[in-house]
């Protein structure tokens, strides 16, 4: 198996360098909302899983998934998780203050002394999680294979650095985790889950991202030629409820974006599916206020697309 | 003007005189904001060229002017690759107050990444100034200090947005006859 474990200093946006790393290796990309979501799956919503029983929950799913996937993992602290498995590379990314605080300042739309101050708060709270999860406050060097620089190399050239280190030492050219391997790790995890009475989870798969029509597919290239971090489907909200209380119908946006905390739903269809569709819109901004959602109706996604080149002509507005 | 000649285009959505008009409002607002300071202007190219310049004239503030670009989405050809600066600015703006000024702000995504990659570059300020925004398509929320208009989910072009690369020097802005969906 291949594992790539991407961290970095906050405000860096490793995020970003993970997430094209997998799409240029075709590994598959988890991150922390992805593990909290696998979790949430196993053990239901609001499962509170204790600091210390993290590394071990964790190292239990990537072994899971390792024996049909190739993984990105990208958490703070990943670079700990690699070495209960044999083909592994750890990339840490860093980058100067300045370049951190201009970052930040834009995320949170702050002024640059409120953005200086609000990097100082997420490095005090990453050095408490790491503390908490792993009992250490710092990653030195010596715990990584790669280090990269956000202040020289952009984006696109870190995650070409590490897939030509990958290819260097063989991690493309691996096998996945094999069955026997995965016991003997799902084994030492789960005594120490046992601890925190955690059964782990013996049923997570990775849903492949078969886009439901070519719009889909589109809208995710769009997103990724602007480097915006997306889920496709990673959610459905019950809308309706029968008498008994189960759920009638329940409505899934087409994508999520977890850095903007945006729902997307492009609606590309007939008119007459549309009305169902703004119904089920409707019903879920009534239930669940807080939730932020676009809807992109057809006329607006091929204008969009027009835009981009895409189409041949605008359409009827 | 009552009736425009040029094929494709349905009809004039703000004319010569209201762009006028409206660009001396907004670059007097930004030459009172920025009293007693010099800013640099950077466009975005193509489509902030005209704006910039009709901007520029009016502000009644020192400034210097530089233009980026970056590379287009397609994806024709199968990946779409990623977004870069294609023509990067001439000079640093390091300690610098910086506008950038835009034809549109549409989804965001462009002037999300633009916004990125120039905090990153130590400005003493970096604010957004755009000649149109069209606020129903947005998936980004980006700052948007200065705006001439508001505009409708409608396809429009003219002073300096473009139809296929055309249009971009008509005086006024229009919108495009759309296609019938059939």
């Amino acid at each position: 198996m291949a594992l790539i474990a991407v961290s970095g200093h906050p405000g860096c946006r490793f995020e970003e360098v993970a997430r094209l790393t997998s799409q240029r290796l075709g590994f598959e990309l988890l991150t922390q909302s992805r593990i909290r979501v696998l979790t949430e799956e196993e053990f239901g919503a609001g499962y509170e899983i204790p600091d210390k029983a993290y590394p071990n929950l964790v190292t239990s799913i990537l072994a899971r998934l390792a024996t049909s996937h190739h993984l990105v993992y990208c958490a703070v602290g990943g670079e700990l998780q690699p070495r209960h498995f044999p083909g592994a590379l750890r990339v840490h990314v860093v980058a100067p203050e300045n370049v951190r605080v201009g970052n930040v300042m834009l995320d949170n739309r702050l002024e640059r002394p409120a953005a200086r101050q609000l990097l100082l708060e997420m490095e005090a709270a990453e050095r408490s999680a790491r503390k908490a999860k792993f009992g250490k406050t710092k990653a030195t060097a010596d715990l990584f294979d790669l280090v990269l620089n956000a202040e020289s190399l952009t984006t696109e050239q870190m995650s070409e650095l590490i897939a030509t280190t990958s290819g260097a030492v063989g991690l493309t050219e691996r096998g996945y985790l094999s069955a026997a391997a995965e016991a003997q790790l799902q084994f030492q995890m789960r005594l120490g889950l046992a601890r925190h009475g955690i059964v782990p989870p013996d049923k997570i798969t990775l849903r492949k991202k078969v886009f439901a029509n070519n719009s889909e597919e589109m809208f995710a290239n769009l997103l990724d030629f602007y480097r915006i971090a997306w889920d496709y489907e990673p959610r459905s909200f019950p809308v309706q409820y029968d008498r008994d209380g189960n759920v009638h119908e329940a409505f899934t946006p087409d994508f999520y974006l977890p850095e903007l905390d945006l729902y997307v739903e492009l609606t590309t269809m007939k008119q007459s599916l549309v009305t169902k569709k703004n119904r089920k819109v409707r019903l879920l901004r009534e239930l669940y206020p807080h939730l932020n959602i676009q809807v992109f109706y057809q006329k607006d996604f091929e204008n969009l697309v027009f835009k981009y080149g895409l189409a041949a002509q605008p359409v009827q507005a | 003007m009552s009736t425009v000649a040029i094929p494709g285009v349905e009809r004039v959505l703000f004319t010569e005189e209201q762009i006028e008009h409206r660009i001396r409002e907004v670059a007097s607002e930004i030459s009172r904001n920025y009293e007693g300071r010099s800013i640099k202007l950077v466009g975005v190219l193509k489509g902030s060229i005209f704006f910039l310049t009709a901007l520029a004239r009016y502000i009644e503030i020192p400034l210097k002017i530089d233009f980026l670009g970056i590379s287009s989405f397609s994806n024709r050809s199968g990946a779409p690759g990623i977004v870069r600066i294609a023509k990067d600015l001439d000079d640093g703006i390091e300690g610098e107050d910086v506008l950038l000024v835009e034809d549109i702000v549409d989804t965001g995504l462009t002037l999300r990444y633009l916004l990125q990659t120039l905090s990153g570059r130590a400005p003493n300020s970096l604010s957004v100034c755009t000649f149109l925004d069209r606020n129903s398509r947005r998936l980004v929320q980006v700052p948007v200090d200065y705006r001439c208009f508001e505009i409708p989910d409608r396809f429009v072009v003219g002073f300096g947005l473009d139809y296929n690369q055309l249009y971009r020097n008509l005086t006024y802005v229009a919108v495009m006859k759309p296609e019938k969906n059939s």
